[in-house]
C-alpha cells in the first residue's frame, strides 16, 4: 500500500471499489460495469509508465467525467431521457436534482451560518481556493475546508430527515 | 440549532472532509497516500465519499447556492431553522439559471505531469489558413470555429479545459460541464466558463471583442478588472480602456455568414477582418486611415464592396494591384 502505483498493484481491489465507488453515486449497473472497466484500462496503462499520486483521486477523476459523457452521448442519441426509465431506476443524480431536493438543500442553506453558506457559493458557484476564501473572508484556509465539511455534512443530514435518501439508492 | 449538533457518523465525518480536497487538481503526496490507504481502509468509506461527491457535484446543490447567491437579503431576514413554507423563489431561479455557466475565478491548475497522467492530458494545436474559417471539435464536444488566420492550442485535463488564441478570431459553442470550467486566454485578458456560447476577436496586440451569445461568461482583464457579460451583450478591452457594445443579436457571429457588424469601430478593425477572409490583403496607404471610425454592417465576405462602401463613407479611393487592395485618399 505504500506505493499505490507499484506493478504489484492488486487491481482486482481496485476495480471493486471503483464499482462501489461508481454504484453508491448512483451510476446505473451496466454504466458503472462499462465505466469501471474503462476507468480501470486508462489506470493500468498510466500506471505502467508514470508514479501516480493518489490512485484512487485519479480513478474516480476518469470515471465521474466518463459518466459526464456518457450522459451527454446518451442525451444527443436519445434526447432527453424518457420517463419510463427515470421512475424505473432513480440514480442517485436525479434524486439530488429533483424539485424536492432542491427545495430541502435551500431550506438548509437558509438556516446555515451566513459565513458557511458564502463559503460554499465561493468554493461549488465560483471554484475559488479555499486560500482565496479564507484571505477575502479572514479565515485560515483550513477553516475555510471545515465549513465546506461541515455543509455537506448540513446538506446530507437534511435530505436524510426529509425522507430524500442518498443511501444505497439502486442496490 | 442544537439539533445539528448531531452524531454524524465519523466515516461521514471523513468522507466529507475528502471530498473537497480530492477534488483540486494537485495533491501533496502524503496527502494522496493517505486518500488511497483511507480508502481501501473499509468499503463503507468509498460508499460515503460516493454519496458526498454526489451530493457536491449535483445540479440541487449548484441550483441551491445560485439560489442563495442571488438573493442574499431574503437569506439574511430568514430565521434560524424555521420556514417550513419557504418555497424556491421561481423567478430568481430562473434568472440565475443562466448564470449556471458563469465561474468566477480560474482554477489554479498545475501541470497533471506531476500526477503522472499524461496520457490523460490531450493538447492540440489548430490553425486556420489565412482566407478560410475551420471548424474544430474539441475531446469535450466543444465547437470552435476559427476564422480565417486564427491560431489555438487547447489543453484538456480531467480538471480544466483550456484554450490559449494566440491571434485572430473565433466563436466558441461550449459543451456544458458541472466542473470543468473552459477558459480561453488571450495574452492580455481571459475568458471562463462552464457552457455557453461565445466570441473572441483579438483586435490588435492588446484589444480584445467579447460577445456573448449563450449563457454568462467571465471576462478577467487581470489588475482585478473582471466583467460579467449575459447573452446579447459584447466588450472591446484594451489599453486600459473599456467599452460596451451595442446589443448583440442571433446565436452566432456575423462573420460565420461573411458579414460585419461595425459600431463606430475602427477602419483598422474592419480592414482587419476583410483580412482574414480575403485572398488579397487590404493595405492602408496611410495609417491614419485606420482610425477612422466607421458604423454599419459590411459583406466582409466580398472586400471589393466593402472598400466602395470605406469609400464612399470617407471620401477615399482604393485600387486594386496584382497581389493586394490599397485604400487611399
Amino acid at each position: 500500500m505504500d506505493r499505490p502505483a507499484a506493478p504489484s498493484q492488486d487491481w482486482n481491489a481496485v476495480s471493486t471499489t471503483l464499482l462501489r465507488y461508481l454504484r453508491a453515486r448512483g451510476a446505473r449497473p451496466d454504466l458503472a460495469d462499462d465505466v469501471a472497466q474503462e476507468t480501470l484500462a486508462r489506470l493500468i496503462a498510466l500506471s505502467q509508465t508514470r508514479q501516480i499520486g493518489s490512485l484512487f483521486a485519479l480513478a474516480f477523476r476518469i470515471a465521474d467525467n466518463l459518466i459526464v459523457d456518457a450522459g451527454r452521448r446518451e442525451k444527443r442519441q436519445f434526447g432527453e431521457v424518457d420517463e419510463e426509465w427515470e421512475s424505473d431506476d432513480p440514480s442517485l443524480d436525479r434524486v439530488l436534482d429533483s424539485r424536492r431536493a432542491l427545495d430541502v438543500l435551500s431550506r438548509c442553506l437558509r438556516a446555515m451560518p451566513p459565513l458557511r453558506r458564502e463559503v460554499l457559493i465561493r468554493r461549488r458557484l465560483n471554484q475559488e481556493s479555499c486560500r482565496a476564501i479564507g484571505e477575502d473572508l479572514s479565515m485560515s484556509a483550513k477553516a475555510v475546508e471545515k465549513h465546506i465539511t461541515r455543509g455537506l455534512l448540513d446538506l446530507r443530514a437534511a435530505l436524510e430527515r426529509a425522507g430524500v435518501s442518498v443511501m444505497g439508492i439502486g442496490e | 440549532m442544537n439539533a445539528q449538533a448531531q452524531e454524524f457518523d465519523a466515516i461521514d465525518r471523513e468522507a466529507a472532509a475528502w471530498v473537497d480536497r480530492m477534488n483540486r487538481p494537485l495533491h501533496d503526496a502524503e496527502v494522496a497516500a493517505e486518500f488511497d490507504r483511507w480508502i481501501m481502509a473499509d468499503p463503507r468509506h468509498v460508499e460515503s465519499y460516493a454519496r458526498f461527491q454526489a451530493l457536491w457535484q449535483s445540479g440541487g446543490l449548484r441550483h441551491g447556492l445560485e439560489v442563495a447567491q442571488a438573493d442574499p437579503e431574503g437569506f439574511a431576514l430568514a430565521g434560524e431553522g424555521e420556514a417550513p413554507d419557504w418555497e424556491v423563489p421561481n423567478r430568481a431561479r430562473q434568472a440565475w439559471k443562466q448564470f449556471a455557466g458563469f465561474a468566477a475565478v480560474a482554477l489554479c491548475l498545475v501541470g497533471l505531469a506531476s500526477l503522472g497522467a499524461r496520457a490523460l492530458v490531450s493538447e492540440t494545436s489548430y490553425a486556420a489558413a489565412r482566407g478560410a474559417a475551420r471548424d474544430v471539435l474539441l475531446a469535450d464536444g466543444s465547437k470552435v470555429r476559427m476564422s480565417g488566420g486564427t491560431q489555438m492550442n487547447v489543453r484538456i485535463t480531467p480538471w480544466s479545459r483550456e484554450v490559449s488564441l494566440q491571434n485572430g478570431e473565433a466563436f466558441f459553442d461550449v459543451a456544458h460541464e458541472n466542473l470543468r470550467t473552459f477558459t480561453v486566454n488571450t495574452g492580455t485578458s481571459r475568458v471562463t466558463v462552464l457552457g455557453t456560447a461565445f466570441d473572441i476577436d483579438m483586435v490588435d496586440r492588446e484589444t480584445r471583442v467579447v460577445r456573448v451569445y449563450r449563457g454568462l461568461v467571465s471576462v478577467d482583464a487581470g489588475a482585478g478588472r473582471q466583467w460579467r457579460l449575459p447573452a446579447g451583450n459584447g466588450i472591446e478591452v484594451g489599453g486600459g480602456r473599456v467599452r460596451s457594445l451595442g446589443e448583440v443579436r442571433g446565436d452566432h457571429p456575423g462573420w460565420i455568414d461573411g458579414w460585419f457588424d461595425a459600431d463606430d469601430t475602427s477602419v483598422q478593425q474592419l480592414v482587419q477582418r476583410l483580412n482574414r477572409g480575403s485572398r488579397l490583403p487590404v493595405v492602408l496607404d496611410d495609417p491614419a486611415l485606420g482610425s477612422l471610425p466607421v458604423t454599419g454592417r459590411f459583406q466582409t465576405s466580398d472586400p471589393e464592396m466593402v472598400l466602395e462602401a470605406l469609400a464612399a463613407i470617407h471620401d477615399l479611393q482604393w485600387r486594386k494591384e496584382t497581389s493586394r487592395y490599397v485604400l487611399l485618399r
